[in-house]
């Protein structure tokens, strides 16, 4: 199959499945192998893509013109394939375990759920491989959208208030902040186009770097950096389905790859020449990183404590993004794969522990591993990733980000990172321990027969998900080079 | 055949104001009100083929409008030429879909009247862009204005609300009229000639009181079309106008009156030594008409009135892009007045599924009961919002782009808190659409006769959509911007 192919495959089969799901409600059983079998395929052309752009293939898809010299257009490139592997590889254990979960928890409306995750899944692709600014605003736009009906997938009139709380950080930012940063770049370079490089490189004066540089860090409030996280935490009480998508799939991922997208191949050396932003934004994600992790300690319920820790490893990549050098890059792209990994498996296996036991507060974890061993084995997997553990996938996510922030001259940003990776073990770690050592809790389960496979099996791939960047960082480092042009 | 063509073609501009006129004879003369509504939209569709035969001459293929004597002064400008295609375009679906409509609003023998009305209404504004001489504007305007009035009040035979707001927007109009002809008498005084052309060409014997007389025109055609702090007549006549008359005065009527103060802000913007001091007028007008049209759709709580005030808004955005006095801004202008068109044609035109009074809340789980007529107003909302591959945003992206190349950066302000705005009430209603039951039983036509609608809903729904591949409009909109104002665009 061609690479235009597999990329026209990428971009249609999300729609075509959601579509599908939505129509034929029932059985449960065709609902569920329609979810299932699309997700694998979209993971089956995502590899697919990977290993046509690791042979130098290229394919650029065009849909429309609505401006001069700006095309809603897609293409295959580095970083965005890395991302809709790891999206779709997720979206295979994400589908299972979304199946288990509308069964477990009786969904109402659980077609309409799973077409949404598959219409959020198509709109990060599209984001994922957008071959300018204008369709990856456009993509992260309709991202938003199709995330609404998740958040509000619980249906009363609070869930609709915490929708709306969700979303109205994304549009506000994206159309007050975002909207300008484009209108600007396009005026300076007569393009949005994504170009190695920086399409912006000596196009802009220091002032205008630096103000274009906030715009687009703020304007791309998907990326969470505060005071734009709001959105993260209102979403925390969503249905655990519909978290995975947000937190860890789709919503938060997309924003930071349109982070690092925008520094690799929008400003480019234009960020050296925005010192003072860089330095600002620098400050306040590592204090970020490091409040988040503090804050998250002080959260009984599991999801709102997910939340902050997902905020301030988030807060991880935007420093490695920032730090305007490949090794950065680099680490940026490797701490979104291993968080995605890391938060997918910790929010699907909270989701079985609330679906097997109706437990959601950590206090109530106690001695639940010896109960559910799969399922808590993967959250200690997870937990030690998040945490940077070696060997597990974070811990060289951390390794370079410390490697490139001392190499740009900033110690401090280092240290930050390691106190937050100190209070990120604070949080997860006793709890983790707890619910392993702790003995059993009496009549744990709801149900006699605790977790289903659908529910347990998904977490534990995911967890085994976390220890496969310890094998493949080095030819990742090769993959990702066209990003910066050179091998970190 | 061909001969006769030709000669349609070199008339093109008296035949696309004279066929609703004819139109409006034939449906008042006729036996009836169906006759009056097919002959009304027959008149309307044959004006329009011709305007957009006009357009695509003048603004495509770039071929001149040969100068002929038509016994009226009539002047082929690009303002013209683009908003009498706009308007003549619009007018067929809303004639056709708000003639079905009058079945039920007013009785049988009003019918052809209200009708006629119609038709000379959009001949009336359409005259008012091609009018040569000031005091044809003048008169063409109040025509119009006295249609849409005279239709509100026929539409609201069964409710004494709509009929004050007839009144009100007569009381309006009458104010406005009375500035409006003192406008022009100082204007004509000023220059010395009666030629809105004259305003950029001759030294101005005196400028002081020609500069008066243009600000009391575009004042009075503030009040016409709505905008703030002036707009006293748009809550009472959209809160309380049968939705026919709703959709009727929104599509036609404020955007042909915003489509003629394009034309004269333009001519008085390039005009010598008044021009400067009329573009910070109209720029003070467009940031105010932003502002309070912005806050008073994020406060309504009635759908009708929502739009409206969001029309409002709109037409500052657009205004704007008249006060830049550039060519790069009035190209933005005009595709901001063909997207404000669609937008309210699909906003007005879906709220005709709601019957009577349209409180918020008759939008609750609409989607599942009107299901077009939802996807019409979504359609109108994200482009009003400025969402990416509408109309809406491509007018806006215009304007943003053609403020800042003007060295107005204020101007993105003001075009993104009117995005934002419209980010928080037209999100609600979607949000009202579809992620709502419905909590009240909403009467409904269930007759055949709703389909009528559908084109106006489909013609909307195409319009907003022509930002996927908007190079024609663009191409349409920079040459009719060239055609006014020179290169440069």
């Amino acid at each position: 199959m061609s690479a235009h192919l597999l990329l026209a495959a990428a971009l249609l089969a999300p729609l075509l499945h959601a579509s599908l799901v939505y129509v034929l409600p029932k059985p449960p059983g065709l609902r569920d192998v329609i979810h299932i079998g699309f997700s694998v395929a979209l993971a089956g052309v995502a590899f697919a893509i990977v290993g046509a752009v690791s042979h130098g293939a290229y394919a650029r898809i065009v849909i429309a013109r609505p401006l001069p010299h700006v095309d809603l257009a897609f293409s295959i490139e580095p970083l965005g394939a890395l991302m809709a592997a790891a999206m779709a590889g997720l979206g295979v254990v994400h589908a299972v375990h979304t199946s288990g979960m509308a069964r477990a928890q009786q969904d109402q409306a659980p077609h309409r759920l799973m077409a949404m995750i598959a219409l959020a899944s198509g709109m990060a692709m599209a984001a994922a491989f957008s071959a300018n600014l204008f369709t990856f605003f456009v993509a992260s736009q309709a991202l938003a959208l199709v995330t609404f009906p998740l958040a509000a997938h619980g249906g009363d009139e609070e869930a609709h208030r915490r929708a709306r709380a969700y979303l109205a950080p994304l549009l506000v930012a994206s159309v007050g902040l975002l909207l300008p940063a484009m209108v600007w770049t396009y005026a300076r370079a007569g393009t949005l186009e994504f170009h190695p490089g920086g399409v912006l490189a000596g196009r802009v004066d220091p002032i205008a770097a630096n103000v274009l540089l906030l715009l687009f860090v703020f304007g791309i409030a998907s990326a969470a950096v505060p005071p734009l996280h709001r959105w993260l935490t209102n979403s925390s009480e969503a249905g655990y389905s519909a978290l995975v998508s947000i937190q860890a799939t789709a919503v938060l991922p997309i924003g930071v790859m349109g982070l690092i997208k925008i520094s690799a191949y929008v400003l480019g050396p234009v960020l050296r020449e925005a010192q003072i932003a860089e330095r600002i934004l620098l400050v306040l994600a590592a204090v970020s990183m490091c409040v988040a992790a503090l804050i998250a300690l002080s959260k009984q319920d599991l999801r709102e404590r997910l939340a902050y820790s997902v905020l301030a490893q988030s807060m991880a990549a935007v420093i490695g993004a920032l730090l305007a050098l490949p090794a950065g890059l680099f680490a940026a792209a490797l701490q979104l794969v291993a968080l995605m990994c890391a938060a997918s498996t910790l929010m699907m296996a909270a989701g079985v522990t609330y679906a097997a036991t109706g437990r959601r507060d950590a206090w109530e974890y106690a001695g639940l591993g010896r109960l559910m061993p799969w399922t808590f084995a993967a959250f200690a997997l997870g937990a030690a990733s998040l945490v940077g553990m070696p060997p597990f996938s974070g811990a060289w996510a951390k390794l370079w980000l410390i490697t490139a922030s001392s190499d740009a001259g900033l110690p401090w940003a280092a240290a930050l990172a390691g106190l937050a990776a100190v209070l990120t073990f604070a949080h997860l770690g006793p709890l983790t321990a707890n619910a392993i050592a702790a003995p059993a809790p009496p009549d744990a389960f709801k149900r006699a027969d605790g977790a289903s496979i659908l529910l347990v099996a998904p977490v534990v791939l995911s967890g085994l998900a976390t220890l496969l960047l310890l094998v493949i960082a080095d030819p990742l480092s090769r993959f990702l080079g066209p990003l910066w042009g050179v091998t970190p | 055949m061909q001969p006769w063509l030709d000669l349609a073609r070199i008339h093109a501009p008296l035949l696309i104001i004279v066929t609703p006129l004819a139109a409006a004879a034939l449906a008042v003369l006729g036996p009836g009100g169906r006759f009056a509504w097919i002959v009304a939209s027959l008149g309307a569709l044959i004006s329009a083929v011709l305007s957009v035969d006009l357009a695509w001459r003048m603004l495509e293929r770039d071929a001149p409008q040969p100068d002929v004597l038509e016994g009226v002064a009539l002047d082929v400008n690009g303002v013209a030429v683009f908003c009498a295609t706009v308007l003549a375009c619009a007018g067929v679906p809303v004639l056709f879909a708000t003639g079905a409509m009058l079945r039920r609003d007013v009785r049988p023998r009003a019918a052809p009247l209200a009708m006629a009305l119609l038709s000379c209404a959009i001949a009336a504004w359409i005259a008012a862009l091609f009018a040569a001489d000031l005091s044809s504007i003048l008169v063409a305007v109040e025509t119009a204005w006295l249609c849409g009035v005279a239709f509100l009040a026929i539409a609201a035979e069964q409710d004494r609300g709509a009929l004050s707001a007839a009144l009100r927007m007569l009381i309006t109009g009458g104010v406005a009229a009375a500035l409006m002809l003192l406008g022009v008498g100082f204007v004509e005084r000023g220059l010395g000639a009666s030629d809105l052309e004259a305003l950029d060409d001759v030294s101005i014997a005196a400028p002081r009181l020609a500069g008066v007389g243009a600000g009391l025109m575009l004042v009075a055609l503030t009040m016409k079309a709505g905008l703030a702090p002036l707009q006293v007549w748009v809550g009472p006549a959209f809160g309380r106008a049968s939705a026919g008359a709703a959709l009727v005065l929104a599509v036609l009527g404020v955007i042909g009156a915003l489509a003629v103060m394009t034309r004269v802000g333009v001519a008085a913007v390039g005009a010598p030594v008044i021009g400067d001091g009329v573009a910070a007028a109209l720029a003070a007008i467009a940031v105010f008409t932003v502002a309070i049209g912005s806050i008073q759709a994020v406060g309504a709580s009635n759908v009708r009135r929502m739009a409206a005030y969001a029309s409002v808004a709109q037409a500052g955005c657009a205004l704007i892009g008249v006060a830049l006095g550039s060519p790069a801004g009035l190209a933005a202008t005009l595709v901001q007045i063909l997207a404000q068109m669609a937008a309210m044609l699909a906003l007005f035109g879906g709220a005709t599924a709601i019957e009577g009074k349209a409180p918020m809340s008759a939008l609750d789980g609409l989607s599942k009961r009107a299901p077009l007529a939802s996807a019409t107003m979504t359609f109108g909302a994200l482009s009003m919002m400025g969402a990416p591959l509408m109309t809406g945003f491509l007018a806006r992206w215009r304007l943003i782009e053609a403020g800042v190349g003007g060295g107005w950066w204020w101007t993105a302000a003001a075009m993104i808190g009117a995005s934002l705005a419209a980010v928080v009430y037209g999100g609600r209603m979607i949000e009202r659409l579809y992620f709502r039951r419905a909590t009240q039983a909403i009467e409904q036509g269930g007759d055949l006769w709703r389909l009528v609608r559908v084109p106006a809903l489909i013609f909307a729904v195409a319009v907003l959509a022509w930002g996927v591949e908007p190079s024609l409009l663009l191409r349409a909109a920079d040459a009719a911007a060239q055609l006014d104002l020179g290169e440069g665009s």
